[in-house]
């Protein structure tokens, strides 16, 4: 095969693993409060679980553990440190 | 035509939105407003219940007649059947023999109060199952059973305070059924399941939890995560969805706690918030073609968020996005 591989980058988000076109931050995007509209943010100590091996204290995506699904898990998740808002990261 | 396979996107156009994610949030509000029941349907459903409480009241006087599971919340689909429960004023466990079962058969059937009726005796739960003459409702009768009735307080109360639940599970419920995968003695996922599943979602997701986003209006965008989360990431293995006393969502790993273990360790394990020695879905055999559904659901949403965010306008007039992973059919509503 003399076919080039498709390069795959995305000048949005600087990711290797989609082109713009299918970036996912065009379904990722979230309508949010702000403090302005006198929103409180919470630190969520209690709520920060691991879908992958169950602990408390980081988010699945950035588990260290066996990744136990299956299924790869490529762009990333909701449940990564980086989807806390700005302030609490 | 597209209007009749998506009848609830009829007059509701919403693809000039500049986001795609909030003309999901839109057809999703949409699709719910539609199969919503009617005025009409509603004082269907409460006159018969009304009726079946007064006629087997005047058979048992010290009877009391409750309704439990999707009835009792709110959170039923078009056609979908009522559970209801026989239990001793007294809580003495009167009604729980074949006897009862049986002498209730024929009240009903000699008093023209349902057709089809259907003893069943030997189920880990006794039964009546039969339909009323007049809707064509399906009815379930069960006798001197309060669990059912304290989860679906327990749902009320869930709904209450977690916006977005309502709706997340009707839409999944909805996604289930229609793939025949919401029915548990198929080894599919059951009404409470369901709920347990998008509760812990909404409840342990980084923007609902630090109040950054309201879920009424992001919920095009977290109907997707919920795909992705269970379709593809969740770790079954090990992993099993649990809540404390206030209600709070966790996370606990499955070898704390034997009654979340089965000899197949790819299984959904969610610990019953009333009793830890139960676990909700352990009749739920077929988690293969559940997750299988979920992560397609997920690709399928965002592969049309792509399309639609890379089509014209006039591509998109008319399109739904919710429509290829919801179908709905039945009569026009």
């Amino acid at each position: 095969c003399t076919e080039k591989k498709k390069y795959n980058y995305c000048t949005d988000c600087e990711s290797k693993n989609h082109s713009n076109d299918r970036c996912p931050n065009i379904w990722r995007s979230y309508i949010t409060n702000s403090y302005n509209d006198n929103h409180v943010f919470a630190y969520p100590g209690n709520a920060i679980y691991c879908y992958n091996c169950a602990r408390r204290g980081h988010y699945g995506d950035e588990c260290v553990e066996y990744r136990t699904s299956k299924t790869p898990n490529i762009n990333g998740s909701a449940f990564t440190g980086d989807n806390l808002p700005k302030e609490l990261r | 035509e597209s209007n009749s396979k998506y009848p609830w996107i009829r007059n509701n156009d919403h693809s000039r939105q500049i986001e795609i994610s909030d003309w999901l949030t839109m057809e999703i509000k949409d699709f719910i407003n539609y199969i919503s029941p009617s005025a009409e349907e509603i004082q269907a459903r409460n006159g018969l219940v009304k009726k079946l409480r007064q006629s087997i009241t005047s058979l048992w006087p010290d009877a009391e007649l409750y309704c439990f599971g999707s009835f009792a919340t709110d959170l039923y689909l078009p056609g979908s059947d009522i559970d209801m429960v026989i239990v001793s004023k007294r809580r003495n466990g009167k009604y729980d023999n074949k006897s009862s079962l049986y002498q209730l058969s024929s009240f009903l059937r000699t008093r023209g109060l349902g057709v089809n009726i259907e003893p069943i005796a030997k189920a880990k739960v006794p039964i009546i199952k039969f339909v009323d003459p007049t809707t064509g409702i399906h009815i379930d009768i069960s006798f001197e059973r309060v669990n059912g009735i304290k989860a679906a307080e327990l749902i009320v109360s869930w709904i209450n305070e977690t916006p977005g639940l309502r709706e997340l599970v009707m839409i999944v419920k909805q996604f289930l059924s229609v793939r025949k995968l919401n029915v548990v003695h198929t080894g599919g996922l059951g009404g409470f399941a369901i709920i347990c599943l998008v509760r812990s979602f909404l409840k342990l997701h980084p923007r609902v939890v630090t109040g950054s986003i309201d879920p009424l209006a992001n919920l095009g965008v977290l109907l997707i995560e919920f795909f992705e989360l269970y379709g593809y990431n969740f770790g079954y293995d090990s992993t099993a969805i649990a809540f404390n006393d206030k209600g709070d969502a966790m996370y606990v790993t499955k070898h704390s706690n034997p009654a979340l273990q089965g000899r197949n360790p790819f299984l959904l394990a969610i610990q019953d918030p009333h009793d830890p020695s139960n676990n909700i879905s352990r009749g739920t055999h077929n988690l293969r073609d559940i997750k299988r559904a979920f992560g397609g659901a997920f690709e399928l949403l965002a592969n049309k968020c792509y399309d639609m965010y890379n089509a014209s306008y006039k591509e998109r007039l008319g399109q739904s996005i919710l429509g290829d992973i919801i179908k709905y059919k039945g009569k026009q509503r």
